[in-house]
């Protein structure tokens, strides 16, 4: 599991790939720490490259909206594959956080 | 490292070392990386070791009155057995190097004293001990996890009901396997009026004690809005509301929670989250229970949750599970998955509750193989006699 980010625009673009499970979810927490400190506006999180998210892992995302949230910051997630989709849908976190198909979707709705 | 200089105890008899090594030793001295501390034999060694409890190490004479080296490498451990010695030993006496090396001695240097070679074994052995006490933290620190992984352990098990009720009408069963590193699925069989039941199996995210503290304010919380409101939906709403004061740590359950009514055969269930519930039919063939679209409860307040009713026939058995168990890795890093599961009952429908939980266990322990367990794996079955 690897979490990279960069700017775009005024949005953060977060990438994470690999496994999210138990076992490195406080890493990943730790990554997304660091692109929430830094951002001034909107966090995305591009899950195209992710294989696989444990409930701890989901976690991680729910603790990341929050803090953006009480931020005043947006945030959505996007390219999700079809059976993190699913997780997502399952544990009704598709209605918490925003999902968009694609990275430039999700940053005309940012952005915009 | 530690920031102060390590301390070492120089013992013999010999009263023109001590300048000797003070001498020798200056620039390490000056530079503040040793502090030499000085006896005459081993009694006194032992006395200033007793009384001086930050030396770390001890470069000791053999032939010594009163008590000689050999003893003292002896007693040196029971004063702290972390403590590195190195041995002077005459050139050539082999014989009392293997007694020193056989009592404890990290190393031995020999007369006439070589001050580099005595400065590279000093510094290799108060390497080793900086090692070694880092070695001694990282197991505290484990030890302290472990522990923690215990407790969290126990009072997960400790709710986990293990006699289910009994009746010509029905038969239930359920069982959990904790993985390595608990998690915190539950489940729960609870007694409603009117013969009803309600049944409900959970998974907690995150794992440890907060976890298993969590997973035992939601089990508490679930049985008593099970019994205080006769319909699913509104008891997980309730307990939403409840777990969500005071969760700063985003924790959340994901749960199903069912009601069953053994007389009418209906099977009322609302879903937090959760994976959705399976029904075997008796030739083998099973339906996925649509999902009710519920949020897992603890993450946002005011969540109405929808339920579904649906009848059970005669000889149905209704499957509910945590993501243990499709969400099982295999080695060749595939998941168990949903079309697994049903095929499990395609093959061989179930016989009896109890049967057709041990049957998913035995299949999914099938299929992982050599992989290890990294989540809780959960099953609840509810069979219908009907009337």
């Amino acid at each position: 599991m690897q979490t990279e980010w960069e700017w775009k625009d005024e949005a953060i673009v977060a990438r994470v790939d690999g496994r999210v499970d138990g076992a490195n979810a406080r890493e990943f927490q730790q990554g997304l720490a660091a692109v929430i400190k830094a951002s001034a506006g909107a966090v995305l999180l591009d899950m195209e490259k992710l294989s696989y998210i444990s409930s701890a892992g989901l976690r991680v995302v729910l603790l990341a909206a929050k803090e953006l949230r009480t931020q005043g910051s947006k945030f959505a997630i996007c390219s999700l594959s079809a059976s993190i989709l699913e997780v997502f849908k399952i544990s009704g976190f598709d209605q918490i956080v925003q999902i968009y198909g694609s990275q430039d979707e999700a940053l005309a709705a940012l952005n915009g | 490292m530690e920031d102060r200089p390590y301390k070492i105890l120089v013992v013999d008899d010999e009263p023109d070392l001590q300048p000797l090594v003070l001498q020798r030793m200056r620039r390490n001295i000056r530079a503040g990386r040793y502090t030499f501390v000085f006896a005459g034999n081993g009694v006194e060694a032992i006395e200033q070791l007793n009384a001086d409890r930050s030396i770390d190490m001890v470069l000791s004479d053999i032939n010594m009155p009163r008590m000689d080296g050999l003893t003292l490498l002896e007693q040196i451990p029971k004063v702290d057995p972390n403590i590195r010695s190195v041995i002077i030993s005459a050139y050539g006496d082999m014989r009392n190097i293997r007694t020193a090396m056989n009592r404890g001695a990290f190393d031995f240097v020999t007369k006439p004293l070589d001050f580099k070679d005595l400065q590279v074994t000093i510094d290799r052995t108060l390497r080793h001990m900086a090692e070694w006490r880092d070695a001694l933290t990282a197991r505290d620190k484990l030890i302290a996890l472990q522990n923690e992984l215990d407790i969290a352990s126990n009072m997960q098990k400790s709710i986990l009901p293990t006699t289910f009720p009994v009746s010509p009408a029905y038969g239930v069963s359920a069982h959990m396997e904790p993985a390595r590193n608990v998690g915190g699925d539950f489940y729960d069989v609870i007694a409603l009026q009117g013969g009803r039941l309600g049944l409900a199996v959970a998974d907690v995210s995150d794992k440890g004690v907060p976890a298993a503290l969590f997973m035992m304010s939601s089990r508490t919380l679930l049985k008593g809005a099970a019994i205080g409101r006769n319909n699913p939906g509104e008891a997980l709403g309730e307990v939403n509301d409840l777990l969500i004061e005071n969760n700063e740590t985003a924790m959340f359950v994901t749960v199903i929670y069912a009601v069953y009514d053994p007389e009418t055969g209906t099977f009322t269930y609302a879903n937090g989250g959760h994976n959705t519930p399976l029904v075997v039919h008796p030739d083998g063939s099973s339906t996925e229970l649509p999902l009710t679209r519920g949020v897992a409860l603890g993450v946002m307040p005011g969540i109405e949750y929808q339920q579904n009713t649906i009848t059970l026939e005669p000889g149905d058995t209704v499957l509910l599970y945590t993501d243990g168990v499709t969400e099982a890795m295999n080695s060749g890093n595939e998941e168990f998955g949903m079309e697994r599961l049903r095929q499990i009952f395609a093959d061989k429908p179930p016989q009896g509750p109890e049967e057709a939980h041990r049957d998913v266990f035995q299949a999914v322990h099938a299929f992982a193989g050599a992989v290890p367990q990294s989540d809780d794996i959960t099953c609840l079955t509810l069979r219908h006699a009907g009337a």
